[in-house]
């Protein structure tokens, strides 16, 4: 008998025994196969409201399944793996183990927003997929991409100075990425600087880089910012049960 | 004076003709098979109704005391109609009880009954104490008792209200959609909610078909506001662990078969033809359709007629209807009525 909708076959759940012998019968190799069952045993009926409680994820209980994000999806067009109905499907009803089989492509949501415009619920699909995105990396089930490492440092030095200094960035993302720094292209562009750049430039560059001066008055901005951020992470972690200690983890 | 209007059913549509044909002046005869006059709303003891939210005991409640009060109206409970004959302004009817009945015009309105579950044994209603009906929760509801397994009385915390219950089903001959039980499942879904906050409650559906304006006051509502869950499956059987009910089926929107423990499994049970209907068809002599309603003669041609001239049909005896538009099909039935029963009011004038 043929097997009917094949692709439903996961790799993993195929059993096959090398060498197996079966009431005398030689059933080893492939005549052992064996399909695991498919079966959803239970609703995880916590993962809809973690995601709710995240910014973004708000409306994701009034989704109905037309798949109006995804027939608007950009990203969809190119990878058609890449489904907003359905893991917003799944979410809902607490398929956790089937949304992490595409954990490493839902953060590609580019935020188009086209999904937004197309949904007749008000669902906010861009932001189910951000709150998405970000209860992966809260729960730990995504390891941090290097644009995130990037990202991070950039908004510390901006929180602490409110100001960026170049260099540093790129020292400090090396450094935590384990690259070198002295790189063909670096020190390439870092001589082009050098000899094109007119001198009272180089100069203010150079104080830049050993004294690291902060926006006039910005302790106030630093301190509100800090807490905003403080307080945005307890909540997030809070509403995914996750303890505090952690929490500070997550904030550095 | 002329001739009463024999009404035949004393649930809304047959009390709101009653209440029509009253206010016009023309006398009227109901004739309840049942103690109590209501119809299903009171005599199964529905909970909230769609759409106005008032309770069935007040609102089906208050047409019966107006039709009790009504000097003109005279109600018969306990008895049926035997025997039937004549022609239009003049019709004999013969009760149950002996009393004979001079009619010039009957409408029919001998309403539906409740699909009975224990013709769907594989979704476990009869087997599991705690698969239950709708006209079961409603009943839990209006009685003040709340929602609770009936194996031994706690509050359920996951409840599965399985749709298209004796409906939608060429296994049971049941091909029509009953039409209401969209709504009525979500309006429970949300009053479990409303009451059992940390019950969560899923919607096993194959379409969804909350019509016209129940769509947002229903179907929307109950997601958006009380985060009731649709899933897309016809369940296939429902069965036990011993502690709690195993409902398997297949989510068509992840392609995976499913085995979902809950607490709870609710039939939205549709509206079968009255079981009375063969008989009534006999009794009265007008033809049923073929799904076994009362045949209603063509809508453009003769307001609420069937195949009997001078025998007009209301609510839900023509096929699955709401008690809104069962009460203003009365209302129709009872301007028909009106004509055949005085026919010469401009001549008199």
């Amino acid at each position: 008998m043929p097997i009917h909708e094949k692709t439903l076959i996961r790799p993993e759940n195929l059993i096959e025994h090398e060498e197996l012998v079966l009431d005398g019968v030689d059933v080893s190799g492939h005549w052992s196969t064996f399909i695991e069952s498919r079966t959803v045993t239970d609703y995880n009926e916590a993962l809809q409201e973690e995601i709710a409680a995240l910014p973004g994820g708000e409306n994701i209980h009034r989704c109905w399944q037309c798949g109006s994000c995804t027939n608007a999806c950009t990203v969809n067009a190119i990878n058609p793996d890449f489904n907003p109905r359905y893991w917003i499907y799944l979410i809902r009803v607490g398929m956790e183990e089937e949304l992490l089989r595409d954990k490493d492509i839902i953060w590609q949501c580019v935020s188009c927003n086209k999904c937004t415009y197309a949904c007749p619920r008000d669902v906010f699909p861009e932001g189910v997929m951000k709150a998405t995105a970000h209860w992966l990396e809260l729960k730990g089930y995504t390891e941090k991409k290097p644009s995130m490492i990037f990202d991070e440092e950039f908004t510390e030095q901006i929180v602490a100075s409110g100001k960026i200094e170049d260099g540093k960035v790129l020292r400090r993302f090396f450094q935590k990425t384990g690259q070198p720094l002295m790189q063909e292209w670096l020190v390439a562009m870092v001589r082009g600087l050098v000899f094109r750049l007119p001198v009272s430039l180089l100069m203010k560059m150079g104080l830049a880089t050993l004294f690291h001066p902060r926006t006039s008055g910005w302790d106030r901005s630093r301190r509100a910012m800090e807490d905003y951020i403080d307080e945005r992470h307890e909540a997030d972690r809070k509403s995914l049960g996750l303890d505090m200690k952690s929490a500070e983890m997550g904030a550095e | 004076m002329t001739k009463p209007v024999l009404i035949v059913g004393g649930g809304p549509a047959g009390l709101s003709a009653a209440q029509a044909l009253a206010a016009a002046g023309q006398k009227v005869e109901i004739v309840e098979k049942e103690d109590q006059l209501g119809g299903a709303p009171i005599l199964s003891g529905y909970a909230k109704l769609v759409p106005s939210g008032e309770w069935a005991k007040d609102a089906i409640g208050g047409m019966v005391s107006r039709v009790e009060g009504e000097k003109l109206v005279t109600v018969h409970k306990g008895v049926t109609v035997k025997k039937f004959s004549g022609e239009p302004g003049a019709f004999a009817a013969e009760l149950s009880d002996g009393k004979k009945i001079d009619a010039a015009a009957t409408i029919l309105a001998t309403g539906f009954t409740h699909f009975d579950s224990i013709n769907k044994p594989e979704w476990g209603f009869g087997t599991y104490p705690d698969v239950v009906t709708t006209t079961q929760v409603e009943q839990m509801l209006s009685s003040g008792a709340g929602v609770k397994c009936p194996s031994d009385g706690r509050e359920p915390e996951r409840v599965a209200i399985l749709l298209c219950v004796g409906s939608r089903d060429r296994q049971i001959g049941r091909t029509w959609c009953s039409k209401i039980c969209c709504t009525v499942s979500a309006n429970i879904a949300m009053e479990i909610r409303e009451s059992l906050p940390n019950c969560n409650v899923y919607i096993y559906y194959m379409d969804i078909r909350t019509f016209g304006l129940y769509e947002d006051n229903y179907y929307w509502d109950s997601q958006e506001k009380f985060k009731v869950k649709y899933i897309k499956a016809r369940i296939a059987e429902v069965t036990s662990d011993g502690k709690r009910l195993i409902v398997k089926g297949e989510d068509t929107l992840v392609k995976r078969p499913i085995t979902i423990p809950f607490d709870m499994v609710v039939h939205a049970v549709g509206m079968d033809p009255n079981v009375d209907n063969m008989t009534l068809s006999a009794i009265f002599d007008v033809k049923l359709h073929h799904h076994g309603y009362i045949d209603k003669a063509s809508t453009y041609a003769s307001m609420s007629g069937t195949s009997r001239p001078g025998v007009f049909v209301a609510g839900a005896a023509t096929g699955p209807e709401t008690i809104d538009d069962s009460i203003a099909q009365g209302q129709a039935a009872a301007m028909a009525a009106l004509a055949v029963a005085r026919p010469a009011l401009e001549a008199a004038e």
